[in-house]
């Protein structure tokens, strides 16, 4: 049972990993999709489009055999928590982008009126608002990143995923071996569902 | 940064989902329809038995895989899909039916027990190791066919002269493949990395994901007959016997199955279907086909 353990820690370090690398990254994106600077905002979107737009397993398997015919080779928990992280990272900029939408036009014009800079009504004044309205929809990509994390089984790492079926292979009580792996997600979902209460208590008003 | 053509190409039928090597699907279409002309065909068969019941039914179920070279691989361009495994399917269909109508549901380690019991299929034809524990959920007919793993290194890795040298060093093999239980039981340090098909292991290998590839000696020789950079390393080290996956408690179809696979081995067809399959990258000539009820399980 050590290697549902494995898995299990496996999938809980990948899943904290790509959701910190996502969102900071997400972030970046986001502000380059709203900045007034066109060539910034191309950049965000082209970002975007590419990345939501080309299915993860293809991005993984790209990576973990494209990479090392560059040249480059990083370990394969790495490049999948690289990858994960790149791909998601789309996503939680679309949805911190909805919330910064969600901000009245008004307020960004207050503060520049202010005469705070582009950069200081984006930190001070937009992104913070922005923040809080978006925290379930970030939970709910945190969820869906937790549950994709099991494609990194498909290039080599051992997750939860493919630790239950490397232990199915020997029980052949598949029913079994795939309830308990599925008891285990729904673990890690619930626990961060409770977490997004938790700062969604915190920081709304 | 050179990325050489090959590689690339290599790369882009991994992304295709193709698992299929240059060289295409082993084993040509008309020694497999010569073979299926002159399989026999069972007489009566008793009223209400599974076997009736595909009979009129008019196609036989098959659990097995679309992926596995020289064992049931599908060729993307006619859809047929051949290889040691997929022609005993066949044969099994002409059998029961009289045509070798089979219908192939692609299996997975995790789904051949369930899709056994609740009915789905009838048969699993799909390099199933017979095993005691397997053997509490599901029946085997044969064994029908012995393989061993082996271990395959890039051409001057020297470390690895025997499988104990396994231990410590990192190993790829295939996704839920009798290879993951083989190393674990030859060295038990070994650090097992999987990928989902052959080609995918072949790149890992090359890339330096591991020390060593183990996977059944069929492949690795087909392999290794289409890339000079490989090199297995001595014979294999274990022995899988493979059954005919059926359900768990229908003895009278078990029999039935047993008994075909006697007749074929005796006819000579079983050899046929080894040498248009199998035996088209291992040399010498086909091997004595295991006993039937040999395997521990079985």
């Amino acid at each position: 049972m050590s290697l549902l353990a494995e898995g299990f820690l496996s999938t809980v370090a990948l899943t904290l990993l790509s959701f910190a690398g996502a969102f900071s990254l997400g972030v970046c994106v986001v502000v380059l999709r709203v900045v007034p600077v066109p060539v910034l905002r191309a950049v965000g979107t082209a970002y975007v489009e590419t990345f939501q737009n080309v299915p993860l397993l293809v991005w993984l398997v790209l990576f973990v055999f494209g990479l090392p015919e560059a040249g480059i080779t990083f370990p394969l928990f790495w490049t999948a928590a690289l990858v994960i992280s790149l791909y998601e990272a789309a996503y939680v900029a679309e949805a911190l982008r909805s919330g910064v939408n969600s901000v009245a036009r008004g307020q960004g014009e207050a503060a520049r009126a202010l005469g705070l800079t582009t950069a200081q009504s984006l930190r001070h004044v937009v992104v913070p608002q922005a923040l809080r309205r978006v925290v379930q929809p970030v939970a709910n990509i945190a969820i869906a990143l937790t549950m994709a994390t099991s494609l990194a089984g498909a290039v080599g790492v051992v997750e939860l995923t493919r630790a239950a079926n490397r232990i199915n292979l020997d029980l052949a009580q598949p029913v079994l071996v795939f309830a308990g792996a599925g008891l285990c997600y729904l673990g890690l979902a619930a626990g961060i569902g409770a977490l997004a209460g938790l700062v969604e208590r915190r920081v709304a008003h | 940064m050179g990325i050489r053509l090959t590689s690339l190409s290599v790369l882009l039928a991994l992304v295709a989902g193709c698992t299929g090597g240059p060289s295409g699907v082993p084993g040509s279409t008309s020694t497999a329809d010569q073979l299926l002309a002159k399989a026999p065909v069972a007489g009566e068969l008793p009223a209400g038995s599974t076997m009736d019941k595909i009979r009129k039914r008019g196609e036989l179920l098959v659990g097995g895989s679309l992926d596995a070279p020289l064992l049931s691989q599908q060729n993307p361009a006619t859809g047929e899909v051949s290889g040691f495994d997929a022609e005993l399917s066949k044969l099994l269909a002409k059998y029961i039916i009289g045509q070798p109508r089979t219908k192939l549901v692609t299996a997975t380690s995790e789904t051949r027990e369930p899709l056994l019991s609740n009915g789905t299929v009838d048969v699993i034809f799909q390099t199933y190791t017979i095993t005691p524990k397997r053997a509490e959920q599901v029946a085997f007919a044969g064994p029908y066919y012995e393989s061993g793993q082996s271990i395959a290194v890039v051409k001057g890795h020297e470390e690895i002269k025997k499988p104990e040298d396994l231990a410590g060093k990192t190993v790829i093999a295939g996704a839920n493949t009798p290879s993951i239980a083989a190393i674990q039981k030859v060295a038990p340090t070994a650090k097992i990395v999987e990928f989902g098909s052959d080609p995918e292991c072949l790149a890992a290998l090359k890339q330096g994901r591991g020390d060593a590839y183990v996977q059944d000696q069929a492949l690795l020789i087909a392999d290794a007959s289409l890339d000079p950079e490989l090199q297995l390393v001595g014979e294999p080290f274990t022995t899988d016997p493979y059954g005919v996956g059926l359900e768990h408690d229908d003895a009278e179809f078990k029999t039935f199955v047993n008994d075909w696979l006697r007749e074929i081995q005796r006819s000579g067809l079983w050899h046929e279907a080894w040498r248009g399959s199998i035996g088209t990258v291992v040399k010498g000539e086909a091997p004595v086909p295991p006993a039937i009820g040999s395997a521990e399980g079985s």
